[in-house]
């Protein structure tokens, strides 16, 4: 719970848009608040766009589960417990009840809202960090509606149906009204159940190998991931020129450029190397990597993030139901 | 080059070397770059090893640069203390405090650069005033009078209220106060801001400036320099085909080559024709031609150059300058019954446009007395025979001192010119050559083409090409059926001006002394021939007075000449009397009327100003600024300068003489502090911009949005727009139409709610003859009401005409505006499509102007219903007071022949079906215009005629019936005839008001309706 408040505490300061990073702990308090204020239109736009994304990630076949879902006739040998008996005594034949097959996955989600995540250019449509959570609690949305359970990675409880998205938000917003100092933008180092699934939210400006070490320790648990790559359209392209002076969000960095078209050339060189090394520790892993740019609308990313979850999980279930029909 | 720096000066120079320090200041702005843009880049924190490869040097952009050594000099060159033509201080430092006598010219010759001496003459003042000396102001053009010492404030005022004066000063008058003033002030300095210029011949301003010197003990100093660029008129010529006014510049100043353009106004102002002029460079004389026909240069009343802002390039004219005076004088007693048969009167028509006729109602003698005494420069004799000796005397003398005597013949003359007539005449010694007969006349004329002639009548022969008639046209109708022939003798060739076609003179003339004397040997009534009917005869008198001299040159000379020829006749004793008593004669002085001031414009008369005699003859004075005196028809007018005069530069060697021009010392140091300020906001600006903080900071954005802002103000203040644009948006005031209104709710607009007065706006200020009204109805279709007076009639036909008005908007597409209430003879009318006049008994008819309207109206398709309202009392063969009262206005009126509305009148048929027309009664007959008559055998259901019925007269009170009160109830009780109910009848009337209105809108488009099948049938085959 600790490491989540940290989290929020650099949403909060991530959602001040173009806030220094020295001063990002002097009003964290303040942009925390601001920050939970927009969490409902944050909610809503998740909403939106789970809505827009529904129907891609259904699961409905007869199963283990609570739900009814269709009577069969009695097969001899079958145990006699499972005959529906007031469906039988409609007719002649006896009738088994079936239940809906819910084999509910469980889907880690971790959005990093660390300082670097408040950056908003110009030509962006949200900040990085509004943006993730957007993407991140619409897709939320979207899989609780599928009947997965979803939990924040590190929170360590997980919850289904449909008021999953509300409950992550709340947990959200709970987190940054209780704000604390500034937090590594790695995912935690916890243990998650086997087979489930992790969904990594993060702008991935981290040194490729500390990532991979993150990865792996998941991987070896047996989840497998996604990787959500956000970025502004400024640090994709550096469109600047002449003499600027650059720092990070959080103060902790400063460079002058005498030129600035120069640097440019460099650091969009440097840049595809950092892609082209975290497409390796994804695909060393099996886990896919989607890159998602804030001047484009979050239902792109939710949609083919839902995609790539929805192949996996379809073999399973029909091995899953293999095995149900043999038990 | 040189000359521009030598008028600059520094206070404080030795901070000019700090100048020298700007090439370093240079230096150091050149390595300074400008603070580079922040910004946040979070991938830095993963990148921030990419050390810059190329680190171009950061370089002040070269136009920054500019502009903060600029900012710099500027500082530096105003803290130097410069100024700009430093020698106006120099008299205030030296000898500031040595007591001050101010001496300004303040004539017309001042006025042309008047606020440049009143600047430098405060200056001077406040210099002074600073060092505490007494001061004391002469200014030339005022009375003189001693001027005591005074504060510089006090003169400052004086001399903000100073003004020049439409005359040359008279620096002489002045002479003793200043010099009583410096001898009660010694040591005191003068100092003379003249004009520099004086009337050539009369050098007196030397001597002016010689006792200025002496009085001052040489401590005078002058300013002044000839204006060059100042022109003058002196004298004006109303010549034979235009005016020429004669321009002048003061010789001896640097002139430069000239033109402009002189200009004639009539009294009123109105510019009657232009010339133009130039003049060489030293030239002080030219001429400029103002061409302009006689009629026009009559009515010139001044003459000036443009763009000269002086008195002294005005010239006014007066009677003197402008038409001659025609005298008349016919022998024959005129019947002012038959005016055609006066013989005056073709010449009275010929001449009155071009001259001013007198025709003294008197004796022939006695009228041509008075014709001399009012100086007429033209006599005209029309048949006179014989005149008394003494008058005769006087009339020669006249002659001879310039005088243009022109006779013509008749019985009289006939009669007086034969050997008989002269004794018949009573004239004891009588010449038979008569001294007022250009010619020797034999006794009795010839007759051509009379009943006991063989001869036809004569025509005129062509006009002598070197005679005073060359060029006129002389007609072939012209015909001279009787004349007066001279005697032949060896000088009539040369006397002849026209003759007949034969060779018979008929205009002879003769010169005697300075005069003239000219005789038609026709009459000048038609008479004898056609020749005073003929545009001929109009063309010759014009040329005749055009000889004749102005009227001034005949006053004197004329009174002079005819004195001596009284004393020589030793008969005249009373025109002796006459001569010796010239007081008794002269009329009384004119008073000032106009007066010009200094600039040349129009003021009123100053206390100062004098009347002037009317023989006045000189030039403007103090007493006598220029301007006109006395009343318009003969009055004077007094100019600055008198035609030939000439200006002169006065000398001014041997005196401290300084130009005026460069006399303006101006600190430059506030413009140049206010110079950096500007300079150095733009480079906050443009530092604010390089760095790129503008507009990313919120404080950056509040300062763009304040210099937004202030902007935005300052345009909005600049421009007066949007205000006008409000006012104009309240004034009209547009109703909008009910129709959205489901029926049975209150109707929004009520008679009752509004003011009364509102209907009957007064006319505002008519733009192009149509007043905002006339806009307002023009912009939207409205139903209008005559306004009676009567104030119970007037808000029924409103109320009515609003209840018919929401009617419309209900039931049909048209939806009137607000009904307007019209009063016809003011209110244009052509604006409503439908006229309700509610008759009223008693009230005055409508003016001959309504009616006229009214008429025109009515043809231009126009509806006017007329309702006397009195079907109720209405009785068979009796006439109510309203019936009445519409007679008596449609008297007058162009009315076709009206009927009883028919029953297929389109009027029951245009919206709704309808067999009679009630109102609040339905008891009265409906009349209409007349249609014409059915055709044989048709039979159509509606007829109507070529338009709309330009009349609908009822007594049906229909307003009554429709109008509706606050609530949208009916207003007024309905009189049933007991066929219908209450409702039905009100429905009905409202339908009669619906089909009137849409009647007047569609014309006749129903009754072609009724052809329709018709047509159709023909379409389909």
């Amino acid at each position: 719970m600790a490491r989540v408040r940290a989290q929020a505490v650099s949403v909060a300061g991530v959602l001040a848009p173009g806030t220094p990073g020295d001063a990002a702990a002097r009003g964290a308090v303040e942009r925390a608040r601001d920050l939970a204020g927009r969490l409902p239109r944050i909610v809503l736009e998740a909403r939106r766009v789970a809505a827009s994304v529904a129907g891609v990630h259904g699961r409905r076949r007869a199963g283990v589960g609570e739900n009814f879902w269709q009577f069969r006739p009695y097969v001899p040998g079958e145990s006699a417990a499972r005959i529906d008996w007031r469906r039988s005594g409609r007719d002649d034949r006896l009738h088994v009840r079936q239940r809906e097959w819910e084999a509910a996955q469980t889907v880690w989600l971790w959005v990093n809202l660390s300082s670097s995540m408040g950056f908003r250019s110009s030509l962006a449509m949200d900040s990085k960090a509004g943006r993730a959570l957007t993407l991140g609690l619409g897709l939320a949305g979207a899989l609780a509606e599928a009947g997965e359970r979803v939990g924040l990675l590190g929170a360590g409880q997980t919850s289904g149906g449909s008021t999953a998205l509300e409950r992550l938000a709340g947990a959200c917003a709970l987190q940054l009204r209780e704000t604390g100092a500034d937090q590594p933008d790695l995912p935690p180092e916890v243990s998650v159940a086997r087979a489930a699934a992790v969904v990594l939210v993060s702008d991935f400006l981290n040194p490729p190998h500390m990532l991979a070490a993150r990865i792996r320790a998941l991987a070896h648990q047996g989840a497998r991931g996604h990787l959500a790559l956000i970025a502004d359209p400024v640090e994709e392209t550096f469109p600047f020129s002449g003499q600027i002076m650059l720092e990070t969000t959080d103060g902790a960095a400063r460079l002058r450029i005498g030129d600035a078209s120069g640097w440019g050339e460099g650091y969009r060189a440097a840049l595809a190397r950092h892609r082209a090394e975290l497409a390796e520790i994804a695909a060393r892993w099996g886990w896919s990597l989607t890159l998602h740019r804030t001047d484009r609308p979050a239902s792109e990313a939710a949609l083919r993030l839902l995609s790539l979850m929805g192949a996996p999980v379809t073999s399973r279930a029909d091995d899953s139901r293999a095995r149900g029909s043999g038990a | 080059m040189i000359g521009w720096f030598a008028s600059l000066s520094f206070a404080a120079p030795l901070t000019l070397l700090a100048l020298a320090a700007l090439p370093a200041i240079w230096l150091l702005l050149r390595v300074t770059p400008p603070a580079p843009r922040h910004l946040v880049f979070p991938p830095l924190k993963l990148f921030a090893h990419l050390q810059p490869r190329r680190e171009t040097p950061a370089r002040t952009p070269w136009w920054l640069t500019a502009l903060r050594l600029l900012l710099a000099a500027c500082v530096i060159l105003a803290v130097a203390g410069p100024v700009w033509n430093p020698r106006a201080g120099d008299d205030a430092a030296g000898q500031a405090s040595a007591p001050l006598a101010l001496v300004i010219d303040s004539g017309a010759a001042s006025a042309h650069d008047w606020a440049r001496r009143i600047d430098l003459a405060s200056r001077l003042a406040q210099a002074a005033g600073r060092a505490g000396a007494p001061i004391a102001l002469f200014a030339t053009a005022e009375a003189p009078a001693p001027q005591a010492p005074e504060t510089a404030a006090a003169i400052s005022r004086r001399l903000g209220a100073l003004a020049p004066q439409a005359f040359a000063p008279d620096r002489l008058a002045w002479r003793d106060h200043i010099r009583a003033w410096l001898q009660a002030h010694p040591g005191a300095r003068v100092v003379w801001i003249s004009d520099g210029v004086e009337l050539a011949g009369k050098p007196t301003s030397r001597q002016f400036a010689s006792d200025l010197t002496d009085a001052s003990g040489g401590r005078l100093i002058i300013y002044g320099d000839a204006p060059a660029a100042a022109l003058a008129l002196a004298g004006v010529v109303n010549g034979a085909d235009g005016l020429e006014a004669r321009i002048i510049r003061p010789a001896g100043a640097a002139l430069g080559p000239a033109q402009g353009v002189a200009r004639a106004l009539d009294m009123r102002g109105l510019p009657l024709g232009e010339g133009a002029f130039s003049l060489a460079s030293g030239e002080v004389e030219t001429q400029a031609r103002i061409n302009l026909p006689i009629e026009m240069r009559n009515r010139a009343a001044r003459i000036d150059i443009v763009g000269q802002q002086t008195a002294q390039a005005v010239t006014l004219l007066d009677r003197r300058n402008q038409r001659r005076r025609v005298g008349l004088v016919t022998g024959v007693t005129s019947d002012l019954a038959q005016p055609l048969l006066s013989p005056t009167w073709y010449v009275d028509r010929a001449l009155a446009p071009t001259a001013e006729i007198r025709e003294p109602r008197m004796g022939a003698s006695a009228a041509i007395g008075a014709l001399i005494d009012e100086q007429a420069s033209v006599i005209i004799l029309a048949d006179v025979g014989g005149l008394e000796p003494a008058m005769r005397q006087r009339l020669e003398a006249w002659v001879r001192a310039g005088g243009v005597l022109v006779r013509f013949a008749g019985p009289r003359l006939a009669a007086a010119a034969g050997p008989d007539g002269g004794s018949a005449a009573g004239g004891a010694a009588h010449d038979p050559r008569d001294r007022l007969l250009p010619v020797r006349l034999r006794g009795d004329g010839r007759n051509l083409g009379g009943a006991l002639s063989w001869e036809t009548p004569k025509t005129l022969a062509p006009f002598n090409r070197e005679g005073p008639f060359a060029g006129i046209d002389a007609p072939e109708e012209i015909t001279v059926r009787r004349q007066l022939l001279a005697e032949p003798d060896g000088d009539l060739p040369g006397r002849t001006w026209a003759s007949l076609a034969d060779g018979t003179p008929v205009v002879t003339a003769r010169r005697d002394g300075e005069g003239l004397l000219v005789l038609f040997h026709v009459t000048a009534d038609p008479s004898w021939s056609s020749l005073p009917m003929s545009g001929a005869f109009v063309q010759m008198l014009q040329r005749i007075v055009a000889m004749a001299p102005d009227t001034t040159a005949l006053e004197r000379p004329a009174g002079e000449k005819a004195g001596q020829n009284a004393g020589q006749d030793a008969g005249q004793n009373t025109e002796e009397a006459g001569e010796d008593a010239p007081a008794l004669a002269r009329p009384a002085a004119l008073p000032p009327r106009r007066i010009l001031d200094g600039f040349g414009l129009w003021r009123d008369p100053p206390a100062t100003a004098r009347g002037v005699a009317a023989d006045f003859a000189g030039r403007a004075s103090l007493a006598h600024p220029a301007g006109f005196y006395g009343p318009v028809a003969a009055g004077r007018a007094v100019n600055v300068l008198e035609t030939g005069d000439a200006l002169a530069a006065i000398d001014f060697s041997g005196f401290e003489a300084r130009s005026l021009s460069a006399r303006t010392a101006r600190e430059l140091r506030d413009p140049l502090l206010l110079l950096a300020l500007g300079l150095f906001l733009a480079d906050c600006l443009a530092t604010l911009l390089l760095g790129g903080g503008l507009w990313r900071r919120r404080l950056g954005k509040t300062a763009a949005l304040t210099a937004l802002a202030l902007a935005a103000g300052l345009w909005t203040a600049a421009s007066p727009g949007p205000a006008r644009a409000q006012g104009m948006l309240n004034t009209p005031q547009y109703q909008l139409p009910d129709s959205w209104r489901p029926p049975g709710q209150a109707p929004a607009p009520t008679p009752r709610a509004r003011p009364p007065a509102k209907p009957p706006s007064p006319p505002r200020t008519p733009v192009n003859g149509f007043t905002a009204r006339d806009l307002d109805a023009a912009m939207e279709t409205r139903l209008a009401y005559v306004i009676t007076g009567d104030a119970q009639v007037d808000a029924v036909s409103r109320a009515g005409l609003i209840g018919l008005g929401e009617a419309l908007a209900q039931r049909t597409s048209f939806e009137p505006a607000e009904p307007a209430g019209v009063n016809p003879s003011t209110d244009e009318l052509a604006f409503y499509p439908v006229l309700y006049w509610p008759v009223v008994a008693g009230r005055p008819a409508p003016d001959a102007a309504a009616l006229r309207k009214l008429d025109s109206y009515m043809k231009g398709g126009g509806l006017v219903i007329f309702d006397t309202r009195d079907a109720m009392t209405a009785r068979p063969g009796v006439t109510t007071p309203e019936g009445a009262q519409l007679q008596r206005m449609l008297r007058t009126l162009d009315l076709p022949a009206l009927e009883p509305a028919p029953q297929d009148h389109v009027l029951g048929k245009a919206f709704y079906l309808l067999d009679n027309f009630p109102g609040r009664y339905s008891r009265g007959q409906t009349w209409v215009e007349a249609l014409p008559r059915r055709a044989n055998g048709e039979r159509v259901p509606a007829r109507g005629g070529d338009g709309v019925t330009p009349v609908i007269i009822t007594s049906n009170d229909w307003a009554a019936a429709w109008a509706v009160d606050a609530s949208g109830l009916p207003m007024l009780p309905l009189t049933t005839d007991g066929h219908d109910s209450e409702e039905r009848q009100r429905e009905l009337a409202l339908r009669v008001g619906v089909n009137v209105v849409i009647h007047a809108l569609t014309g006749n488009y129903k009754a072609d309706q009724v052809h329709l099948p018709a047509l159709l049938r023909r379409l389909g085959q």
